[in-house]
């Protein structure tokens, strides 16, 4: 009896063993941090979404390869939650294997990383020219003057707009070329008037609206210095919140749950315009049917708040490396490609739909290059022109933590709370939870 | 009359089969759909449920995870059956003192959620890759190893065991089986609706299991389903056909195993012992 026991235990011993082993030998070689005496040195880079920044760093990968045949450079696609939720165990347990030497951490959440981990990040120097890109994206990227970050692809966002809707209702393209919000909500009642369609989709959920809007003002959730909240006295937030509220209240609004339905609200040809970022651009193309029907004009601007400007931004990510094993050859790598490489940011145009932030690209044919789904106009162009023109905000430490905050009281404010009673509810939730 | 009486209850049970039958089906008609078709909330079957699948294949490598995924599962379930119900049984049938102490507080490990354990967790066992490398980092026994036993599935043998027969334990040992013996010979054969119900269990959560693999396991080959799953949708414009796709793949081995035991499944649950 005690034998066939045992050899029970044993067999699933056995069983253990053998599923681990086999895969273990790959294991060892596979350690990209670990110091690899013989042959060069591999670099890992995480990133997520791989018709975006997969396709965008395979192609830096490639450029590289066919100067440096040497170079060993593996793509590694993780969620972008993935990445956070790796990169802050890594770190925490002060553990430098399985971490990589090159990762994408988006702009609004850089900031965190840089300050909770000073160490683990290395500074890039002159590898790159920080004078050559968009200066708004420096903030995020750099920490006690020093910067880590190469900035990589922008958020600047502009108002999508059915021309055909539009012009149903009296409206042309060029009526968009300078408004604020007030004259948004008079053309989207118009929209709805003539033509039953709704101006726009939010999730109430999600206040990348109000983002973009202060951020158009050059304002943030937080002081200049990161981590101080500023809600209470903030015009340019109250405004925005106002603003919004007008927006909601005016009936223009189709209210949708999540993403895909957001994203539905104008494949299905619901609502007349999508203001946001331009990596929608892909997800509008996507009804093929709508093609000659959409135009891009500037971001409506706040009409109150004296430093708006019809550019903003919207999400966004960058490139840092890792102070580990491997950190030259990597920071070597992104110098010679994002870094610098002009006829790589074409290729990221045409053939992944980046816009990048690397001002000096903005001269490139693929750049200028007209848009038949847009009704012929060079949208890359315009977003570049406007990805120079993005008001520089220091986007802090404690973005997301905010806005879970602002979420509550926004609703509050929509049923009718006191603006200046929900914001000074919020600044002092904000102090409490963050100090 | 008395289907007449019963015609409410038949009504209220129909909305609530409906209710939870509708995810299912609406992932079933979505991985046949285009992205754009899903969005839309399209609810007539398409015909791109190949095209779908093809993407998926071209995009992510399934079969190796799946593979991974399998091999994780049955480890685990496996060695969570013989080690939970040896504990479980050992609890309920042995007298000792500290019997009940011991047990609540095991139970009260259930209270600890487990991102409190993660980093300590991962520490330990990249400490352990270096002295170790076949249970460390990376490995399929550093993703069971910590998760395989549970305190819940140790209360469910236990409370099983309270309707186990201990007069058959007698006759046993009078017979002359050693204890070990007793356990393998007369528990595990009676108890097999417990042990059905504890395999579904075990195997499903260690199918979806998503944040120890994420942690644990480094290099893209070792993924399993959930974490390839979770690439799919952290695109900025999601392809949400083929997304659907992988789900229902990723869910066809779960249900397999559920329909497969569901007899005695029911069963285990409410605690029969034939």
């Amino acid at each position: 009896m005690k034998k066939k026991a045992t050899a029970l235990l044993l067999a699933g011993f056995m069983l253990l063993t053998a599923c681990s082993s086999n895969s273990n030998t790959k294991n060892e070689a596979n350690t990209g941090t670990e110091g690899n005496a013989a042959g060069s040195q591999k670099i890992t880079v995480w990133a997520w979404d791989k018709n975006f920044n997969i396709a965008a760093m395979n192609l830096a990968k490639d450029a590289y390869v066919a100067k440096n045949p040497d170079a060993q450079i593996e793509v590694v696609e993780y969620a972008q939650d993935d990445i956070i939720q790796k990169l802050n165990t890594g770190l925490n347990s002060g553990s430098a294997s399985g971490l990589p030497n090159i990762v994408l951490i988006e702009d609004y959440r850089a900031q965190s990383f840089l300050q909770t981990y000073p160490d683990a990040f290395q500074e890039l120097g002159d590898a790159i020219k920080t004078s050559d890109f968009a200066e708004y994206k420096l903030g995020p990227t750099s920490f006690n003057g020093k910067q880590y970050g190469v900035p990589f692809d922008s958020g600047v966002v502009g108002l999508y707009v059915r021309t055909d809707y539009l012009q149903e209702a009296g409206y042309t393209v060029d009526d968009l070329q300078d408004i604020d919000w007030q004259q948004y909500i008079e053309i989207g009642k118009a929209v709805k008037a003539k033509t039953g369609k709704d101006m726009l989709t939010q999730d109430p959920n999600d206040l990348g609206l109000i983002r973009m809007m202060i951020q158009s003002a050059g304002s943030w959730y937080l002081k200049e210095d990161g981590t101080t909240p500023d809600l209470k006295d903030n015009a340019v937030l109250k405004e925005a919140f106002e603003s919004y509220k007008e927006l909601m209240n005016a009936d223009i609004v189709k209210v949708n749950s999540d993403w895909s339905s957001f994203l539905a609200g104008f494949n299905s040809g619901d609502v007349a315009s999508v203001p946001t970022g331009n990596w929608i651009t892909p997800s509008v193309k996507a009804s093929a049917d709508q093609s000659g029907k959409w135009a891009v004009v500037p971001f409506p601007k706040l009409k109150n708040a004296a430093n708006s400007v019809h550019a903003s931004n919207l999400g966004g990510s960058s490139w840092y490396v890792l102070n580990n094993d491997g950190k030259e050859a990597a920071v070597k790598f992104l110098g010679a490609t994002l870094g610098s490489d002009v006829a790589l940011y074409q290729k990221l145009v045409t053939d992944v739909g980046v816009v990048g932030t690397y001002k000096p690209a903005a001269e490139g044919e693929a750049y200028g290059a007209a848009d038949e789904f847009f009704g012929g106009q060079k949208v890359i162009a315009d977003f570049a022109k406007w990805t120079a023109e993005i008001p520089n905000v220091n986007y802090g430490l404690h973005t997301y933590a905010i806005e879970d905050i602002l979420k509550v009281e926004m609703q509050n404010f929509l049923n009718g709370t006191e603006l200046d009673k929900a914001l000074s509810d919020a600044q002092s939730q904000a102090e409490s939870q963050i100090q | 009359m008395r289907t007449l009486r019963r015609a409410p209850i038949y009504v209220f049970l129909s909305i609530v089969a409906f209710v939870s039958i509708f995810p299912f089906l609406w992932m079933i008609i979505s991985a046949t759909n285009l992205s754009v078709d899903v969005t839309q909330g399209r609810m007539l079957p398409g015909t791109h449920l190949f095209d779908n699948i093809r993407k998926l294949t071209e995009s992510i490598n399934l079969v190796p995870a799946l593979w991974n995924t399998l091999k994780i599962a049955l480890t685990t379930t496996v060695l969570a059956l013989l080690v939970a119900s040896l504990a479980g049984y050992g609890f309920e049938i042995y007298r000792s003192k500290a019997k009940d102490m011991v047990f609540n507080l095991l139970l009260l490990s259930m209270m600890i959620p487990f991102a409190a354990l993660m980093v300590p967790l991962y520490q330990m066992f990249s400490k352990l890759s270096a002295a170790a490398p076949l249970i460390g980092v990376n490995t399929v026994a550093a993703v069971v190893l910590p998760t395989f036993t549970t305190a819940f599935l140790i209360f469910f043998f236990r409370q099983s065991s309270k309707m186990f027969p201990r007069e058959l334990l007698e006759a046993g040992r009078i017979d002359g089986l050693s204890e070990l013996g007793l356990f393998f010979k007369i528990y595990i054969p009676t108890m097999k609706t417990t042990y059905s119900a504890a395999a579904i269990i075990t195997f499903m959560s260690s199918w979806n299991n998503y944040l120890w693999p994420l942690i644990v396991l480094q290099t893209p080959e070792k993924r399993t389903i959930p974490l390839l799953i979770s690439n799919l949708g952290s695109s900025y414009s999601p392809d949400f056909g083929v997304i659907m796709a992988a789900v229902v793949i990723s869910t066809l081995p779960t249900a397999i195993v559920f329909f497969l035991m569901q007899k005695q499944f029911v069963a285990g649950m409410v605690g029969s012992v034939k």
